[in-house]
């Protein structure tokens, strides 16, 4: 029984560690996308830093600290725009990953293996956060370096919980949109569409209060949000981790849930599509 | 099959119009348009698509408003007055939005142009077409065609959710004039996009190359900010695209208060914008066309 356990726990991770090293190879495959990746995240947001300084005349808001809590809009911006790079890598890379594999001719082959698939997902979803967390330090760097963002040391470990969290949460809607991509083959739009209540209903650029109270009531099941909150209160406002423990639970839970209805979604899609026949069309 | 004495094994000879004749112009007027129909055929095959493609300007806009008005805990910017040069406090929201419109249309260049040719090798048609005798301009202007049409039912969308939610503050007798210089713009963007499309062509996975010029455009266009927060220098290389002169141009028409623009300078401007992005696009086209060919590199990925 035990030997059983540990040679299943050897060939699962053995699945994660090939999916995760396929992955990096890739990567490493196409220098200039892995360039992309890390340089262009700034240019998204530079428009809005401009923005405010020409609606301002300066790098402080007095209304803006109304509602967000910080007048300093740019780090502000710069925050939400380093952590939403992670909904866009997980949205793309991990929810449509079955889709590539489906356009590269092997997803017949991954999903006819006698392994537990949810461990291959787990392999593309760990090779996907290490490179997002790779291109979420350079583009710190980079703001540290030209934007004057300030990090204290205190705040390192606080902030990688809260991503980690994130990361977590985020794959769990990522599974879901690997299971409807197994079965309705495309699903970029409803990937776009998933970006987009990000990018408008979490506080990326702007304060949740800003928004109207059903748009904010639909901001409060989404795990960015909480992120946010949390990241930005650590390393702006300067709260100490208890302040924020509130978010981080709720954080919590909604990953739990995220995952659960993942797995579960993943699973139930894999048997219905193998049954139907239709793993192989296009 | 018996050839007959013409080589055309019975069938009956078909003759194309070539080079500079009014039949010629009527043969590839008629692929533009046709070229247009099938994507519109394509696109309305998947109305989920559709519909999400149609409101993601609006969704894209959003954010820009919603952090421009948290900003200033208002609508009326004295900082951007003074940026302008206005009498009165400006609207961000009337400013905003005529930005944002504009910028959509360089979607459309860099977008849906761009990557007409390499959506034709992603379908499998790519040879097909390019041994047709119509010209491979005609399947990108029909790309132009359709987007643009496309796009003014997204800006349709825009323009009907901020006046209902936020109201605008627009000059109606302004909009001639203004789509005059938004024509302008275009034919200089038709040509930018000429650009991307051989590109696209030659590096295949031009993506990259279209998400990179459409970022570095949105930096450098007045779409959401005036041009003088930028830098000297960077200010300088933004009056190489059409979108700087051509949003100054449409405000100053368009916008109540906002400082009038030596409109004749603005003409000429784009005009001369127009020629250069047009010749510069058909040029480098016709080059990579050529090199691709020779190389046999058509139907790579």
């Amino acid at each position: 029984m035990n030997l059983s356990l540990s040679k299943d726990l050897t060939a699962n991770s053995l699945i994660v560690w090939s999916e995760l090293v396929k992955n990096m190879k890739f990567l490493t495959a196409y220098p200039v996308v892995f360039i992309f990746w890390t340089i262009f995240p700034i240019f998204w947001f530079i428009p809005f830093l401009l923005q405010g300084q020409a609606f301002v005349g300066g790098l402080q808001s007095p209304e803006f600290a109304k509602l967000a809590g910080t007048p300093n809009y740019v780090a502000f911006v710069i925050l939400g725009g380093i952590l939403n790079s992670y909904v866009l890598t997980s949205l793309y890379g991990v929810g449509e990953s079955m889709r590539r594999e489906a356009y590269q001719g092997t997803l017949d082959y991954l999903l006819s293996s006698p392994c537990n698939k949810a461990f291959i997902l787990i392999g593309k979803a760990l090779s996907e956060s290490i490179s997002s967390t790779f291109y979420a330090l350079t583009q710190l760097v980079v703001c540290v370096l030209f934007f004057g963002i300030e990090i204290t040391l205190g705040v390192v470990m606080p902030v990688l919980l809260v991503i980690i969290l994130l990361i977590l949460g985020l794959y769990g809607i990522a599974l879901m949109l690997a299971a409807i991509s197994l079965q309705s083959k495309q699903a970029h739009d409803l990937a776009h569409t998933l970006e987009n209540v990000f990018y408008v209903l979490s506080p990326v650029r702007y304060p949740v209060q800003s928004l109207p109270s059903w748009a904010q009531m639909i901001s409060s099941l989404l795990p960015l949000t909480y992120a946010l909150i949390a990241v930005r209160s650590l390393m702006l406002l300067r709260y100490d981790i208890t302040a924020v423990y509130y978010e981080i639970l709720l954080l919590f839970i909604i990953d739990m849930l995220l995952i659960f209805f993942g797995f579960y979604l993943f699973n139930w899609m894999e048997r219905r599509t193998k049954k139907s026949g239709s793993i192989s069309h296009y | 099959m018996a050839e007959d004495e013409n080589g055309t094994q019975g069938l009956n000879p078909v003759s194309c119009p070539t080079g500079f004749s009014w039949a010629n112009l009527k043969a590839e007027l008629r692929a533009i348009w046709e070229s247009n129909v099938k994507v519109w055929k394509i696109e309305l095959a998947y109305p989920v698509s559709f519909v999400r493609q149609s409101v993601q300007p609006l969704v894209m806009l959003l954010p820009f408003l919603l952090y421009g008005l948290v900003l200033i805990g208002g609508r009326y910017s004295e900082a951007l007055q003074g940026f302008l040069g206005t009498v009165n406090p400006v609207d961000v929201v009337t400013y905003i939005f005529t930005g944002y419109m504009v910028m959509g249309f360089i979607g459309t260049a860099i977008w849906a142009m761009g990557f007409s040719i390499r959506r034709e090798q992603w379908f499998g048609t790519l040879e097909s077409i390019y041994v047709t005798p119509t010209s491979r301009l005609s399947l990108v202007l029909g790309m132009a065609l359709h987007s643009t049409m496309h796009q003014t039912i997204s800006v349709g969308i825009e323009f009907s959710v901020i006046y209902a939610v936020f109201g605008l503050a627009l000059n109606i007798q302004g909009i001639l004039p203004a789509l005059t210089i938004f024509a302008l713009m275009m034919f200089a963007l038709y040509g930018f996009g000429i650009l991307i499309s051989a590109l696209a062509l030659f590096l295949k996975e031009g993506w990259i190359v279209a998400e990179g010029l459409y970022s570095i455009l949105m930096i450098l266009s007045p779409v959401a900010y005036p041009l003088a927060v930028l830098p000297t220098v960077v200010r300088q290389v933004s009056g190489v695209f059409p979108t700087s002169p051509a949003l100054m141009g449409m405000r100053s028409f368009l916008m109540e208060g906002y400082p009038p623009q030596a409109v004749g300078t603005i003409f000429l401007h784009l005009l001369a914008l127009d020629a250069a992005w047009i010749l510069f696009g058909i040029l480098v086209f016709y080059f990579v066309d050529i090199y691709i060919r020779n190389r046999g590199s058509l139907g790579k990925y």
